[in-house]
């Protein structure tokens, strides 16, 4: 009996890889549980770090699966009636357990700080200043083309309209429908009018949490059009699931267009039909 | 020895988890009879009804209307209701959630709706009592936000309009990502759901006027002509309901055009400057509540429709610190007959900085709300010139109404309506 529960145990790695491999090639009852498709042009640094930290996790969980199953196959009480030896410790091995991982886990820090500086602090700048150095106090940072204001349960959306300028009459409003030019960069300003929330776009790499009380900023580059997900990340109520919106990745002519059919609807002052379709 | 206790304890676990689980299963879906107002009444009228009266009310609907997981649509005679009430459309809506065969999303309401507005569409889900304001109540048939006169229905663009765009300031969100057809059949539904409330309270106020009973199955196949005339009754009270919505859609009131030129930055700063006088003056009075300086802080004492019932018959209401001893014992009653009632709460008027406007931002949705007012609030409907007649000074012309409206929307780009937020370090100032 006993060697046989070596067995089970060496089909953990196994079939834990054989899980990611039908993932990563979509087949069968696997379709479509990878991460979807990447359009973000600074999306791609994400996923090279999801996939390094996926292979150097996936390569220690093969080898201690590995180690696990051997010890339980060679050390099977039916097979191995020699006496139990009791060792004490070896200092040798507990530094260099310990050092590995610690140097492993350095190297990760060090190695992500370009990206989460790009993502997080390098804002897009309009121009560089008198000075024409990037990342000083001169820099003239691109202004937010949207204002998304997280709400429970809902995306309140608002665009600077055409004087560029959040927070002036010729703001356009929405509701969970984020509309954003492609082949641009647009930066985004968040924030929160209840609790935590967060701003989840899975096809663009971008997660940020919106906290009540400040501004967050966020960028991307969109390359490819089409309507994707707008989903909150942050349990944030009872109402979390129903947190959803759109994402409309438009060519810049058919954006502007939209935004101004928008601002006209916004604008009406005589009773029409029902609410224009959106989009699409 | 070892294997007996294992299995004991096995068993045991089985034992528990079975119960557990029994306990799990859902309540039966059905519709509740609104004790609340049933008690209201007879206290109101100073009689005892029939104790049998609450079955016959249940069975009336339950005969006319089905029940949550069976629908049906009173038919009556001579009145084509199929634009407001659908069977098929309701029968979406209805029942348990799941996806049919080709993947149409069945039980819509209690997907989505039903945690808040509850079962009997009375606002009281289990979400309810967290909520500022409390979700509404569609058994009185009042709604809010809508395009026709006051004391009107809305139309079916009306709530359409608030399914998909939500409404800002309250926990009501935006259904914008449902299919069109998936936003029609809640429409129907909570067409469905007010009707059945409303016939439901008009039947409980027939109660102390009527002679023996509502409705007495047992006369059925006996004494066939009272059983009839019982149900014309109840037919008549259906009919009244169900015209008011079948009406409704030719009840939109004209709105005259906005002037020309708000386009121009100049007359529209002219326009808000005329809007601003009218804020503070007589005959709109709209500071009287809204407060000085529209924070709406002005009249914080109203309350809504659906709380003065359970209080008093005026506008005011002090507080729940200050409930006078009618009041406390008026609700008390009340919610000793109906334990679902939730705690009175004042009716604040809309803080007009925020540009948080409930029934859209559109100037035809502020229009709106000024000239109709907006039912079930203190927030009355103003007194406009009728076309052609001469300029009256107690009342107000299009023209000003729209100046209201173009004021009203510019106050939150005033500098004071805008407190700065904090914004991150490492963004506001790159070192």
């Amino acid at each position: 009996m006993g060697r046989f529960w070596s067995i089970l145990f060496l089909l953990v790695p196994v079939l834990g890889v054989l899980t990611f491999v039908l993932a990563i090639n979509e087949v069968g009852p696997f379709y479509r549980h990878w991460l979807p498709v990447n359009i973000n042009d600074h999306g791609g640094i994400i996923d090279s770090l999801f996939m390094f930290i996926l292979y150097l996790t996936g390569v220690i969980f093969v080898a201690t699966g590995l180690v696990l199953f051997w010890f339980l196959w060679k050390y099977d009480v039916a097979k191995n009636r020699a006496p139990v030896k009791f060792s004490h410790g070896s200092h040798t091995l507990e530094v260099i357990w310990s050092i590995l991982p610690a140097a492993t886990l350095l190297f990760i820090a060090i190695y992500q700080m370009n990206a989460w500086a790009d993502a997080k602090l390098r804002r897009p700048l309009l121009s560089t200043g008198p000075d024409k150095t990037a990342g000083t106090r001169d820099d003239v940072v691109q202004p937010p083309l949207v204002e998304v204001t997280a709400r429970q349960f809902e995306w309140r959306i608002r665009y600077a309209g055409s004087d560029g300028q959040i927070g002036t009459p010729d703001d356009v409003y929405t509701v969970n429908d984020l509309h954003i030019p492609v082949d641009e960069e647009v930066v985004l300003q968040l924030k929160s009018m209840d609790v935590l929330h967060s701003f989840f776009l899975p096809h663009m790499r971008v997660k940020q949490d919106a906290v009540p009380g400040m501004k967050q900023f966020l960028w991307f580059r969109a390359n490819r059009t089409g309507t994707y997900d707008l989903v909150c990340a942050e349990l944030c109520g009872w109402g979390h699931y129903k947190m959803r919106g759109r994402l409309y990745v438009e060519s810049r002519q058919q954006f502007d267009k939209w935004l101004k059919e928008k601002f006209q609807e916004q604008e009406q002052t005589e009773l029409k039909g029902p609410p224009a379709e959106s989009a699409e | 020895m070892r294997f007996d206790r294992g299995c004991k304890n096995t068993t045991a676990a089985f034992l528990l988890l079975a119960v557990t689980l029994c306990g799990c299963a859902d309540p039966p879906a059905v519709f509740v009879l609104n004790d609340a107002y049933y008690a209201h009444i007879e206290r109101k009228t100073q009689t005892t009804f029939d104790p049998r009266s609450r079955d016959d009310i249940g069975l009336i609907l339950a005969s006319s209307f089905g029940e949550p997981d069976d629908p049906y649509v009173p038919l009556i005679a001579d009145l084509d209701a199929t634009e407001i009430l659908d069977l098929t459309r309701v029968k979406q809506s209805s029942g348990r959630v799941w996806s049919d065969k080709i993947g149409i999303a069945r039980g819509l309401y209690r997907e989505h709706c039903i945690h808040c507005h509850g079962m009997s569409g009375d606002g009281l889900g289990p979400t309810a009592s967290f909520l500022n304001p409390y979700p509404r109540d569609y058994r009185m048939g009042i709604f809010k936000f809508k395009s026709t006169g006051k004391g009107l229905k809305p139309t079916h663009d009306d709530l359409v309009r608030i399914l998909t765009e939500g409404i800002p300031g309250t926990a009501m969100p935006s259904f914008k990502v449902l299919d069109k057809d998936e936003i029609e059949s809640l429409v129907h539904y909570v067409r469905y759901l007010s009707i059945r409330g409303e016939l439901e309270r008009k039947l409980i106020e027939l109660l102390p006027d009527v002679e023996d009973r509502l409705l007495d199955d047992a006369l059925r196949g006996k004494q066939d002509d009272k059983y009839k005339a019982q149900w014309d009754t109840i037919r008549g009270t259906a009919r009244e309901v169900m015209e008011k919505w079948v009406q409704a859609e030719q009840e939109v009131l004209p709105v005259p055009a906005r002037p020309d030129g708000w386009q121009d930055p100049e007359t529209m700063r002219a326009s808000v400057e005329h809007g601003r006088k009218l804020f503070y003056g007589k005959v709109a009075n709209c500071f009287s509540c809204h407060g000085d300086s529209a924070l709406g802080d002005g009249q914080t004492q109203g309350v809504d429709a659906w709380t003065r019932e359970l209080l008093n018959d005026k506008e005011q209401f002090l507080g729940l610190a200050k409930m006078t001893p009618e009041e406390r014992d008026r609700f008390e009653y009340l919610k000793a007959r109906d334990p679902r009632i939730l705690p009175p709460r004042n009716i604040r008027p809309r803080n007009l900085r925020q540009g948080i406007f409930r029934g859209g931002r559109r100037p035809i949705d502020v229009y709106l709300r000024i000239v109709n007012g907006i039912d079930g609030t203190p927030m009355p409907s103003a007194p406009l010139l009728k076309p052609g007649e001469a300029p009256n000074p107690g009342k107000l012309s299009s023209d000003d109404v729209w100046s209201l409206v173009d004021y009203v929307r510019s106050l939150q780009y005033e500098s004071i309506s805008n407190p700065n937020d904090h914004e991150p370090v490492v963004t506001r100032e790159r070192l």
